[in-house]
């Protein structure tokens, strides 16, 4: 019943990785347990929770509903690749700041998810970032400092 | 998930070529598709991926309207200028509906794919009757844990709710489909489920969405989309309604109006008893309420949904008046 | 020989920041924000294979038959594990630690006690492979009746539980005479911890060693679980645990999905790594059990309560036992000269419930915090008020002193900050538009749980300190404020402390639970920390080659790294200036919180069961931790939705070691509380006995856009008797109390009142 495995190529964080892999892995699986890029979560597998977000060309989507051979001749970005060079991104930085996080599961989710928040331009009030960041679920009840660390990093990025 | 083909189409008549083929299916966003195929429900032998096919994601606007690629994405579509301001309900759907992430992945074409989130036709492992998935199997649903589940547009075959928001507002305003060639009006694109709840959609294996046109009209232009959730955000409604309005030039009289109900029907629910009792009358709350009540005629419960039946007049009602304060 | 005074009261920034009670940022935290971090399941190694668990699908009845044909012949399945092809296992203790009976225990069930149990597992090549063969394992069943939840007509009235009884006085007597009574009815549904890191671990066998890989609350507890099953030593057992994905209480103890891994990595002879999907985290293990309370309070005109009779039933598994402890809050947050509170369980075809933020405090508060309000509007005085008549000045229980209780500091400043005050005490008699504005108060509070732990605490030769300790860090903060602990008692930055948790290879600890391991394991650090640094200026002044021998000093100050004598004479030199002078390469020391004498046995006992954890009233005080929450909600009066606005809540616990990391765990209890009232039901077919809402998009947990801004405000002071360095708990205790607060908040802006969770619109429509 296997079909065959396909070749993937991947370019992840600027860097390429050329996988043989069945067509239903995921991009969340070919990340964590591939390429062992296990900064991205698995909090549920099915776009029920936000832990998994990455950026493919620049826009935060869902690994876990994403195929790897889907994003072939797409950049992806995960949470590693968002310090550039060890500087941490203003995001990261606020979220140390603000104490955004607690447990730090849904964490790297939430960066990326308010990396992109930002750049689309919905960081503009409270309320704002509040409805366009509730699709990263946190447990841990961190989202007054999570609020606080985009709107921080928002200022900063704009500015 | 079982294992499956991948062919990744270049062509638009690649893609519906192969999608022709025994157990093929497209994949667009996948966010409902994935979703499925990890849950059991969705058994594809092959995905057709669209998601690199050129040209499909263009929104166009004119003076007749707005014509929107099949591949466009959500949270572009939600966004865009045009669309807010000349269909507000449209975007006030979109970005209402799901999370960002989801929205940048799912298309418009994808979205109206939808399938339902009743929790019984998702775990065939648990529950192995539902007619929606195996004709003839029986409904897990009936007489189980229903608060989610429609109350209008039900069978004796299947009480499965619409999740959407989008179409919601696309029947409003009386959107057109385009598959290919063929166009069809998205209010006879959901089919009532009916004894056949396994056919939601009237379409044709080897058939693609490939366009939304939306007609421009004044009462698209005067347009809400107003969801109610127990939860803020990320979540199906509990009941929604797409409205739009027209006055006459005395800016209380209405010329137009268009409803539609999302959250309590096994397809996007236009109330056109709703419409009919209200236009050319005098925007009045009383009026308004007693008239929203008309939207769920014919409504049936299965007990623990029976507070949609309270609830989705209201929620219309709030919509009409809501517009009517811009007036 | 030396006295370290550990500065008291809250600190701000600044270099200050590093000391306990300063405003550290996490420490763990670069690792955490930028995936560097490896939780337990993430560990690349070499063999892996994948296991996938298969579960019942009936809530009762027998496993016929298993056909595991079609699962063993996909492609990539290394093996189909199932009752009849497991390894057999001994049944270990449970967390008391009482001895077990003498058989065998297999994770993979054949009698089937509830829907969704772990019947069989596949283990395979990849995940993908795993999950697919899952799906092909055929399981028949011989079905008999289930007993679904509390209402079902075959539940009964349950077991009555001794130990929970409480009584003082003539409670019914008093009732009876009482001038105002009321009596009124609260439930609580099943609730679910939902961490956001599902359950799941990675086991590996060398030999007879095992070590596995897995979140977890409590190492040396799971560890002795895994050792007693698989019967080998204690030792043979390595827990590794350094990042948990959240708890909440629901990864405290090694449950049967653990030993399904482990059997199955000794019979491949592979490491196995074995994840829960979200669906099996709602039937893996337990949450929080569904409760029923009935609370009659009797009261005299000016609201002052004469008598309180209480009731309680929760759920629990057919072949298991969970007591909640429902009169937990009831027995002790308001004086009255007649108390009776009982409890039952009673036995239903689910998963054995489990441990969830504030177990028992946590329902209770629900049933006597709406009760108190009812009473008030019944008397017709002020919510607050009448907390304040029925102040209880100590342990109407225990009769013990409190050893500290800021609960009437917390209620004025709360309302002050709230604005209380300006309060329309009519119900729905303040509104905005079409919402319904209504203001609620509640209180909470926690016991102080106190247990035991260990650190060794080093200096090395680059004047660095390194403290380790088997204890966990969740989210919590355990790595900053240890090593703000170690920072201030040594007297090095918190920059040149170096924490290592989460492996049981390291100094014990007991159990992460009951908001107790902060105010344990600073207790512990601070005793090594304080050892070493003794041994430390002990060297300095009586090793002949240490530059301080010849000032003949009785001791030295540690600060910022540097010795220096107390008066500023004499030498100042680093740390490790000194440990090269004396010719040493590290000093190092091991501190506890163990009663002195204590054996081996009883060392072993401490850290691996719950049984010697010391009662919070033991000697002459009474501990517990405080909080008062007032809450502003907007219920839309068409649709019946609820949404919190404002909260306000004074919390007392105790002394803070790091205000930023305990304002974060405050505000955490407080959206949890908000998920619980208005959110938050697992929903069972009744047909079925099965929890059909078993994943996060139908079992709703609060998103950002449900929370507004929080402020809490800490009010507490040191309490010595609670902890070494004048910690209470904070982990639980702002949970507690927040769903009465919104349910009074609800009732006072509708006008209903709703003492069924979770407040859905369709209560209120």
């Amino acid at each position: 019943m296997t079909k065959t495995t396909i070749p993937v190529h991947l370019d992840i964080n600027g860097d390429h990785h050329e996988l043989r892999l069945e067509p239903r892995v995921t991009l969340l699986d070919a990340l964590r347990d591939r390429l062992g890029l296990t900064g991205t979560k698995k909090g549920c597998d099915h776009g029920q929770c936000g832990a998994c977000t990455v950026h493919v060309d620049g826009e935060r989507v869902l690994a876990c509903l994403t195929l790897a051979a889907q994003v072939e001749g797409r950049t992806v970005t995960t949470i590693e690749g968002l310090a550039r060079e060890g500087e941490m991104h203003p995001v990261q930085a606020a979220f140390l700041e603000q104490d955004a996080f607690q447990c730090g599961y849904c964490t790297p989710g939430q960066i990326m998810s308010a990396v992109a928040c930002i750049r689309e331009g919905h960081a503009g009030s409270n309320e704002e970032i509040r409805e366009y960041m509730a699709g990263n679920l946190c447990r841990c009840g961190a989202y007054p400092h999570i609020v606080a660390a985009v709107r921080q990093a928002a200022l900063e990025v704009q500015s | 998930m079982r294992d499956f083909s991948y062919l990744r189409a270049n062509s638009l008549d690649a893609a519906r070529e192969a999608a022709a083929l025994p157990g093929a299916m497209l994949l667009a966003g996948g966010t409902t598709l994935i979703d499925l195929a990890k849950c059991g429900v969705a058994e594809p032998e092959t995905l057709v991926d669209i998601t690199h096919l050129k040209g499909l994601d263009s929104i166009e606007m004119s003076e007749r309207g707005a014509t929107i690629g099949a591949l466009a994405r959500m949270g572009h579509v939600a966004d865009h200028a045009g669309i807010r301001s000349r269909f507000p309900a449209v975007s006030e759907a979109l970005w209402q509906a799901a999370s960002a992430q989801i929205r940048n992945m799912a298309t418009i074409g994808g979205n109206l794919m939808q399938r339902t989130r009743c929790p019984y036709f998702r775990d065939p492992a648990n529950f192995p009757a539902c007619n929606k998935r195996q004709p003839g199997s029986g409904c897990s649903a009936i007489g189980g844990v229903t608060r989610g589940h429609a109350v209008l547009g039900t069978s004796d075959a299947c009480i499965a709710m619409y999740p959407g928001d989008l179409a919601v507002a696309l029947v409003a305003f009386d959107a057109i489909l385009h598959l290919g060639e063929r166009q069809i009006p998205v209010d006879d694109f959901f089919l009532l489920p009916g004894t056949t709840p396994d056919r939601e959609h009237a379409i044709a294996p080897g058939e693609m969405i490939t366009a939304i046109e939306i007609p421009g009209s004044a009462s698209a232009r005067r347009s809400t989309y107003l969801k109610i959730r127990d939860r803020q955000s990320y979540e199906f409604a509990a009941a929604s309604a797409a409205v739009g309005i027209e006055f006459e030039p005395d800016h209380r009289t209405i010329r137009d109006l268009r409803v539609a109900l999302g959250g309590v029907a096994t397809k996007p629910w236009r109330a056109r008893a709703v419409e009919d009792a209200l236009k050319g009358k005098v925007l009045e709350p009383d009026a308004v309420s007693a008239a929203s009540l008309l939207a769920v005629e014919g409504a049936v419960d299965q007990g623990a949904n029976h507070y949609k039946i309270e609830l989705a007049p209201r929620v219309v009602a709030r919509a009409i008046l809501k517009l009517g304060e811009t007036a | 020989m030396t006295v370290h005074n550990i500065r008291h009261g809250d600190a701000s920034d600044g270099a200050f920041a590093e000391a306990v009670g300063g405003r550290l940022s996490r420490v763990d935290g670069r690792a955490k924000i930028t995936g560097a971090a490896k939780y337990a399941v993430e560990q690349q190694l070499e063999g892996l294979a994948y296991a996938v668990l298969v579960e019942s699908t009936i809530a009762s009845g027998k496993v016929r038959a298993i056909d595991t044909t079609a699962a063993q012949a996909a492609p990539g399945v290394l093996q189909v594990l199932t009752p009849d092809t497991i390894i057999s296992l001994k049944t270990a203790a449970d967390w008391f630690g009482t001895p077990p009976p003498d058989k065998p225990y297999c994770p993979l069930a054949r009698d089937i006690t509830f829907s969704g149990q772990h019947v069989a597992a596949v283990v395979a090549e990849t995940f993908e492979q795993a999950v697919a063969a899952a799906a092909l394992v055929k399981v028949s069943y011989d079905e008999t009746p289930s007993i679904v939840d509390l209402s079902d007509a075959k539940a009964g009235d349950g077991i009555p539980i001794d130990a929970m009884t409480k009584e003082w006085g003539d409670a019914q007597g008093a009732f009876a005479s009482a001038p105002v009574r009321i009596c009124a009815a609260y439930n609580t549904p099943r609730e679910y911890q939902a961490p956001m890191e599902p359950h799941g671990l990675i086991a590996r066998w060398d030999g007879d060693r095992l070590t596995v890989w897995e979140p977890s609350q409590w190492l040396d507890g799971m560890a002795r679980t895994y050792a007693e099953w698989f019967g080998v030593p204690f030792e043979n057992v390595r827990l590794v645990s350094p990042y948990i994905g959240g708890g909440f209480g629901s990864k405290a103890l090694a449950l049967s999905h653990g030993a399904v891994a482990a059997c199955a990595a000794k019979m491949l002879g592979r490491p196995v790594r074995l994840v829960m999907t979200r669906p099996q985290t709602f039937t893996g293990y337990g949450g929080r059990a569904a409760t029923r309370q009935t609370v009659t309070i009797g009261a005299d005109a000016q609201g002052k309560i004469q008598s309180i009779v209480h009731r309680g039933v929760n759920e629990t598994s057919i072949d298991g036992m969970w007591v909640e402890p429902l009169g937990s809050v009831t027995s002790i947050m308001y004086a009255t000269p007649n108390f009776s509170s009982r409890q039952n369980v009673v036995r239903v075809n689910s998963v054995v419930p489990g441990a969830m933020r504030a177990p028992g405090e946590n329902p209770s508060a629900f049933g006597i915090e709406s009760a108190i309000d009812e009473l008030a509007y019944e008397v017709g005085i002020d919510p607050l008020e009448i907390r304040l008549r029925n102040y209880a000045e100590q342990d109407p229980h225990a009769k013990k002193a409190w050893s500290t209780r800021q609960l009437r500091e917390a209620f004025a400043a709360g309302a002050e900050r709230f604005g209380w005050s300006r309060r329309s005490p009519e119900p729905r008699s303040m509104r905005d538009g079409n919402q319904l504005i209504g203001w609620g108060v509640a209180a909470g509070t926690y016991p102080v749980r106190r247990a035991y732990g260990e650190a060794i605490v080093r200096i090395l030769a680059d004047g660095s300190v390194e403290v380790e300790s088997s204890s966990i860090d969740m989210g919590q903060g355990t790595y900053t404020i240890l090593a703000q602990t170690a920072a201030e008692t040594v007297g090095v930055r918190a920059d040149d402390v170096v924490v290592k948790l989460g492996d049981s290879r390291f100094p014990r600890a007991g159990v992460t639970g009951g908001s107790r391991l902060a105010g344990v394991m600073t207790g512990a650090v601070y005793k090594a920390a304080t050892s070493a640094l003794d041994q430390l200026i002990g060297l300095a002044i009586s090793d002949p080659r240490s530059p301080f021998h010849a000032l003949q000093a009785n001791t030295l100050v540690a600060a910022n790294g540097r010795m220096s004598s107390p008066r500023g004479d004499g030498p100042d030199l680093s740390i490790a200036e000194l440990l090269k002078s004396v010719g040493r390469d590290h000093i190092e020391a091991t501190g506890d919180t163990m009663p002195a004498n204590s054996t081996p046995e009883d060392r072993y006992k401490n850290y691996t069961t719950i049984a010697m954890a010391l009662p919070h009233t033991e000697g002459d005080y009474s501990r517990h931790s405080w909080c008062a929450h007032f809450i502003e909600v907007r219920v839309d009066e068409d649709f019946g939705t609820v949404r919190v606005s404002r909260v306000v809540s004074a919390l007392d616990s105790g002394r803070l070691y790091n205000p930023k990391l305990a304002e974060s765990q405050w505000k955490g209890g407080i959206i949890m509380g908000i998920g619980q009232a208005l959110l938050e039901e697992g929903i069972v077919d009744r047909r079925h006995g099965r929890i059909v809402n078993n994943n996060l998009a139908d079992y709703l947990v609060p998103t950002n856009a449900d929370i507004p801004d929080i402020e809490v405000i800490s009010v507490g002071i040191p309490d010595l008797h609670s902890s070494v360095l004048g910690g209470k708990g904070v982990g639980e205790l702002a949970i507690v109390g927040v769903a009465p607060a919104i349910a009074n908040a609800v009732f006072h802006a509708t006008g209903k009142r709703i003492r069924d969770l979770p407040i859905t619109l369709e209560k209120l429509i």
